[in-house]
Formats: C-alpha cells, sequence, structure tokens
C-alpha cells in the first residue's frame, strides 16, 4: 500500500496508451493512500459477477469498466439496488445491450461488482493540477449539481488538518453535515483527513492531471469514495 | 570576469534562483547615483521628466545625463556614455528604444549595479519585442546587474526620493513619506492608484512598477520588503505570477510582519481547458489565486475601487484586531444602510450591551438613539461625537469604528475632525470614517484627511475599507 502501488496503477495505464483511469483503477489510487472505498471486485462476465456478488453480499452495484466512459451513468452503464443472482445476470446483459447502442465503440474491460454504500450526506472532493500553484483541492456539496450550485471551497496542497476542516466549514451547505433537521452528525475529521489524503496524492503522483472522489459519502463513523475517476497528463 | 563579480558581490544573480536575493535589491532603494541613458533636453521626453522629477523631489544623489548628443541637459553635465562617469553607477535608467536597449544594457553592465529600463517595445509587442527581451535576460545571467522591467515606469520612492515615474508632476501628484508601499505590474494602475492616495493625503514609502519582469518580479520585491524597515503594509496589483511556490513563500513571511493585500486582475480567462472532472470545470485560474492568497494570509482585494480603498485604509491605519464594527452617525438612514453593507460583507455590528446602553442613554439627551448605529441625529456636536466614539470603542465589545460624518448639522465645526481624530489615537484601534455629500463637505472632509482618518465618500467603501482592516488580524505584531 502507499505511492508505489498508486504509481503501479498509473504507469499501467499510461503505457497502454490511456489518459483515464478507470473506475477500480482510480479507486485502487485512493486505497493505496488509506481512502475507505466499497468493497468490489472486477469481473469479465455474467458468472464472475454472481460469484463476485455472493461473496460481497447483497444488494449490490453493477457497474461498467471502460477506459472510454467517464459518465457511466448516462450511457447506462451503472445499475443499483440488484437483490440476486437472477436480477443480476438480467441487468448485466440489458446494460450491455444499452452500452452497444449508447457506446458502440467503447472498449469494455469488464463489470465493477460492489458492495450498496450506506446512506449519508454526499460531498465532493477533487484536485486539479493548477500550471502555477500545483495541486488546488476543491470541497463541495451539492452532489451531480455541483457545476450548477457552485457551492465550492479551495485550498492549495499541501494542506494542514485546519486548512481541511476550514474548506469544510466555508461551503454553505455545512450545516449538512452537522445534523441538519434531525439528521445525525457526521464524521468531519474523517471528511478532513480524506480531502488531505487526496491532496497527497495528487502531491506525490505528479502524472496526475485531475483526481476527484464524487459523491463521497460522509457517515457518522468515517467517509467512503463511492465513485471516483483521474485523468492523467 | 563572472567569477570577478561574484566575489565583488555575493549576492550576485549569477541564476534565476539565486536572483531572488533580497539583498540583491537593496541599493535600488538606497541609490547614491542615478545615470539617466538617452537623457534629453527636451520637455515632455520621458528622460526630461524623469530628470526634472528627481531635482524636484530632492534626490539626495548624484544625477548623470548620458547622452553622446548634448553637452548639458537640464543645467547638468550631460556624458557621452556611462564609461565617461568617473564613478560607479547604482542605478542607471535606459529611456532608449527598445532596439539599441540590450546594447546600451551591455555596454552599461560593468559599471552599473541595476537598471531600470522604462521604454516598451519588449515581450508585450509580439515576437521581436521578445526575443529583446530574452537578450535582456541573457544581460542579466551573464553580468552582475539586475533589472527592473522593461515596459515599466520603475521607482516612486518617498523614502529615498528617487523618482523614474516619467508622468510630469502637474498631472499625477506624488505622495509624501508614508508606510504603505505598492509593487505592481502594470505602471499605469500603480501611477492611477499613487495619484489619488497623494490627493486624498495619503503617504507613500515605496512605488515599484516592474512591467515585464526580465529579471526582478513581485516575488524579489515581497522579499525586500518583508524586511524594510520603512514599509509598514504592502498594495500588490498582479496580472500574472511566474514561481507559485516562491511567491506563496515570498508572501507569507512577508504578511507575517506586515499586512499584504493583493489584486489579481484577468480573472475571467478560459478555465482548465477540456477539463473531465467537475473539478476541473469549476476550478479556474483564479481560484488557485484566491487560493494562493489564503495559503500566504494575503488579504484579497475586489478590483481597482477596493485596492484603493485597501491602499487608504493601510496607509493611515493600523489592523484591527477582529471584526465586530461600532458605527457612529448624525443621519438615522446613512447608518443603517452602512450597517447593512457592513453585515453583507462579513463585519459584525453587534448591539451595546445593557450597562453600555444605560450608561450613554444616561449621558446623552433622551431623543439620541443609543444602539449600533449609535445615532446622534441633528443635534450631533464634536463633543458628542468624541463621547460616543470613546465609550464605545473603548469597551472590549469593538475592534474597529465607522464614523458616518455627515456635515449638514450646525453643530459640527471645523474642530471635528480633531475631535475624532485624538479620540481615535487615546484609544488605539482604528477609526475609519464614512462622508458622503456635497460640496461643503467635500472640502470638510479635508480635515480629516489632514489628521491622518482615512474618508470614504460612500458607505460601500467604508465598509471595505473596515473589513479589509479585520482581515489582516493577528498575523503580526503592531510594530
Amino acid at each position: 500500500m502507499g505511492r508505489a502501488d498508486a504509481e503501479r496503477i498509473v504507469r499501467a495505464r499510461l503505457k497502454s496508451g490511456g489518459h483515464t483511469l478507470t473506475e477500480p483503477e482510480a479507486k485502487g489510487l485512493l486505497r493505496s493512500y488509506s481512502i475507505p472505498v466499497p468493497r468490489s471486485r472486477v469481473v469479465k462476465d455474467a458468472i464472475g459477477a454472481v460469484e463476485a456478488a455472493e461473496a460481497i453480499g447483497y444488494p449490490v452495484v453493477l457497474k461498467v469498466v471502460s477506459p472510454d466512459i467517464l459518465h457511466k451513468t448516462e450511457a447506462g452503464g451503472v445499475a443499483t439496488g440488484i437483490s440476486d443472482s437472477r436480477e443480476l445476470k438480467e441487468r448485466l446483459s440489458r446494460m450491455l445491450l444499452k452500452l452497444a447502442d449508447e457506446r458502440p465503440t467503447a472498449n469494455i474491460e469488464g463489470f465493477l461488482v460492489e458492495e450498496t454504500a450506506l446512506k449519508g450526506v454526499e460531498v465532493i472532493a477533487g484536485v486539479v493540477r493548477d500550471e502555477q500553484f500545483g495541486p488546488l483541492v476543491m470541497f463541495g456539496t451539492g452532489g451531480v449539481a455541483v457545476e450548477l450550485m457552485r457551492d465550492v471551497s479551495f485550498r492549495l496542497a499541501p494542506m494542514t488538518k485546519d486548512e481541511a476542516l476550514g474548506m469544510i466549514c466555508e461551503v454553505k451547505g455545512f450545516p449538512l453535515l452537522t445534523g441538519f433537521r434531525g439528521d445525525t452528525p457526521k464524521d468531519l475529521d474523517a471528511l478532513a483527513e480524506t480531502i488531505i489524503r487526496l491532496s497527497e496524492i495528487a502531491l506525490e503522483i505528479g502524472e496526475i492531471k485531475e483526481i476527484e472522489i464524487n459523491p463521497l459519502i460522509v457517515h457518522e463513523n468515517g467517509a467512503v469514495a463511492v465513485d471516483a475517476r483521474a485523468v492523467l497528463r | 570576469m563572472l567569477v570577478d563579480r561574484q566575489d565583488i558581490n555575493p549576492f550576485h544573480p549569477c541564476s534565476k534562483k539565486s536572483s531572488m536575493n533580497v539583498k540583491g535589491l537593496d541599493f535600488f532603494f538606497n541609490p547614491a547615483s542615478v545615470a539617466i541613458v538617452g537623457a534629453s533636453p527636451a520637455q515632455g521626453k520621458i528622460s526630461n521628466i524623469i530628470i526634472q522629477s528627481l531635482k524636484a523631489s530632492g534626490f539626495p544623489g548624484a544625477i548623470y545625463p548620458v547622452n553622446p548628443k548634448y553637452p548639458v541637459v537640464e543645467g547638468m553635465e550631460c556624458y557621452p556614455s556611462i564609461a565617461a562617469i568617473n564613478e560607479d553607477i547604482d542605478i542607471a535608467v535606459f529611456a532608449v528604444p527598445a532596439a539599441s536597449t540590450p546594447d546600451a544594457l551591455k555596454h552599461a553592465g560593468s559599471r552599473v549595479k541595476g537598471a531600470i529600463i522604462v521604454g516598451g517595445g519588449f515581450s508585450e509587442m509580439g515576437q521581436e519585442g521578445g526575443r529583446l527581451q530574452e537578450e535582456i535576460k541573457a544581460i542579466v545571467r551573464e553580468r552582475s546587474i539586475r533589472v527592473i522591467g522593461p515596459n515599466c515606469m520603475g521607482i516612486y520612492d518617498a523614502v529615498s526620493r528617487l523618482d523614474t515615474f516619467f508622468l510630469p508632476l502637474e498631472r499625477i501628484k506624488r505622495p509624501a513619506k508614508g508606510v504603505l508601499s505598492i509593487i505592481s505590474q502594470s505602471g499605469s494602475f500603480a501611477v492611477t492608484a499613487m495619484d489619488e492616495l497623494a490627493t486624498e493625503g495619503i503617504g507613500i514609502a515605496r512605488v515599484v512598477s516592474y512591467g515585464n519582469k526580465a529579471d526582478v518580479n513581485e516575488t524579489d520585491c515581497l522579499r525586500f520588503l518583508a524586511g524594510d524597515g520603512q514599509t509598514g503594509a504592502v498594495a500588490i496589483y498582479i496580472e500574472s505570477i511566474d514561481n507559485g511556490a516562491g511567491f506563496i513563500e515570498a508572501a507569507r513571511e512577508c504578511a507575517l510582519k506586515k499586512p499584504v493585500i493583493a489584486l489579481k486582475v484577468g480573472r475571467y480567462g478560459a478555465g482548465a481547458s477540456a477539463a473531465r472532472s467537475h473539478t476541473g470545470a469549476i476550478a479556474g485560474r483564479y481560484e488557485a489565486y484566491r487560493a494562493a492568497f489564503r495559503k500566504a494570509g494575503v488579504v484579497e482585494l475586489d478590483g481597482y475601487e477596493d485596492f484603493v480603498n485597501g491602499c487608504k485604509a493601510f496607509g493611515s491605519l493600523r489592523p484591527a484586531s477582529g471584526n465586530r464594527a461600532v458605527i457612529i452617525t448624525d443621519g438615522g438612514g446613512i447608518g443603517v444602510d452602512l450597517a447593512d453593507t457592513c453585515q453583507a460583507i462579513g463585519l459584525k455590528v453587534p448591539q451595546l450591551d445593557g450597562a453600555l446602553k444605560r450608561e450613554l442613554e444616561s449621558i446623552f439627551p433622551p431623543f439620541f438613539i443609543a444602539s449600533n448605529p449609535v445615532d446622534l441625529t441633528g443635534s450631533a456636536t464634536d463633543k458628542l461625537y468624541a463621547e460616543a466614539l470613546e465609550k464605545t470603542l473603548s469597551t472590549d465589545s469593538f475592534d474597529i469604528a465607522i464614523v458616518v460624518a455627515l456635515w449638514g448639522p450646525p453643530g459640527l465645526t471645523d474642530g471635528f475632525a480633531a475631535a475624532i481624530a485624538s479620540t481615535a489615537s487615546s484609544i488605539g484601534k482604528p477609526v475609519v470614517v464614512c462622508a458622503p455629500g456635497g460640496a461643503w463637505s467635500r472640502e470638510k472632509n479635508r480635515l480629516f484627511m489632514k489628521y491622518g482618518l482615512p474618508v470614504f465618500p460612500t458607505p460601500g467603501g467604508a465598509a471595505r475599507a473596515a473589513a479589509i482592516l479585520s482581515k489582516a488580524k493577528g498575523r503580526h505584531g503592531q510594530s
């Protein structure tokens, strides 16, 4: 675990001529920096998927793995709430048909079978490399509407814990994390720690141009990176 | 040759990296001699204005006009070349065409410590200009010379009295000696702000316009100003930064010692093109600058007006230790509007605590409103203003006061400003004046300026100044 693992993942993708990490690769990067991700397995086909789902435990999520598909939901490459093997096989074959329509030329490397994430507060954490100032870290609320709402804050890496907590408190949606409307307060410490580790990935792995966790689900205890993407230079 | 020069000057810049040495810049701000290369007797020429400005400012060092065409310029002996001057020169100002600048610089290189190249026609003017600028950079690397510019106004220094700002004195007023220093990529921006400050009686320590920064850049200037005993606060105008990490380090070091405020222009350029993540789509270049300012403890300014507001504030006052403002007014409407504006931009306008409210009510006539804003109404007098300021600002409840001075009530006399100023100085917290109004008011506002209180003609300006003063809190000592 650590930098060496992350570098191996990045180098392998670059070697294959790609500049976008697939979700399992991006999550491999996160895992190597101790950022929690849901339990998952990459499989080739329906038989593998059923095996994986039984090991992980239903309900599971099924996602397409392709370096050519960055926005999986829009392409029909995500199926959630799958409760048994019959449904899994059916939804997988439907997904294949849909992908053949939507992205006929995409290279499909396999499927990700993943445990269903527990509910919590969905936030986004990302880093882009600024040519002058280095890794610029963003935190925000709003999930898929983040580009619309722009409820975000920025800091430059390297970051202290205070800076990470500061950028969390700064967004308008901050009260969502502290027990809004009777909800339980969320684990700000784990959230800050996740943001710092994400910034460390960008600091240490120079090939990364953009890396993003969206959604990052924050629980009462801990935070889990449910989806991730990374773009290489 | 190079080795010899380095022996003479251990801070010689032999690479871009070592050119960041602070000590390398000292002589620019304490020159014993200045040569004007391209000196001309023609009125209105850049070189001629510089010579006249140096004479008018009382520059105490030696002034050497240089031009083979003339024996005498402005009553001074004019030398055919730098080599013909029998002394080593601290600063040579080059007011010659771009194409002849590299040669002139090479010529002077062994005799001068630094050059200010005021002329344009370099990297801002396309390929040929860019090539000339690269030539200048090469000369900087080869010889022990530091260069400010090209395409800049150079230095206006109220401490050393160096003035290379080649705009006529009758058009652009020069500020008296003060505590604020300004560094700016744009000459016209700095000079316009400087002219406004001078007109409002705000003093300046040093102004550096470094233009295309072939050598000296914002980071070098920040390093110098951080250690400059004459500079109490720094304002920066930025178009672009060359070395992000170096800037953050230098700005942070400076901001630990004195307030640093900065304006970055050109915010809305294209963001990260073809970004594939939400983060990339949202984050523009300006977000990186903001984050850099925050990391360095630099207070971010918002446009020219804000730049002048910030300069007026830190040109006259020390930082506030917090953001709790008391407003004292003689007009209810302006007072409430100001309170709204303050709160909209992050200042607090807390209510007076019970004991203080009762005390004010016992002192003042019943129709005064002992609240925040404290409203002295049209019955206000110099003395009542001073008392209200004293009673409120001297408590632990407030960090800064904004005095709304509407000059209509006849109880206010020419002693008003002095009364506010002396109360403010005895309390030792910053006091900003908000004084909208017409001809009479504008005339009388000069009294506040005379006593060193910054005056703002709008509630928005006064509130911003107070907010800027409160944002630099706690990062440096009171000296």
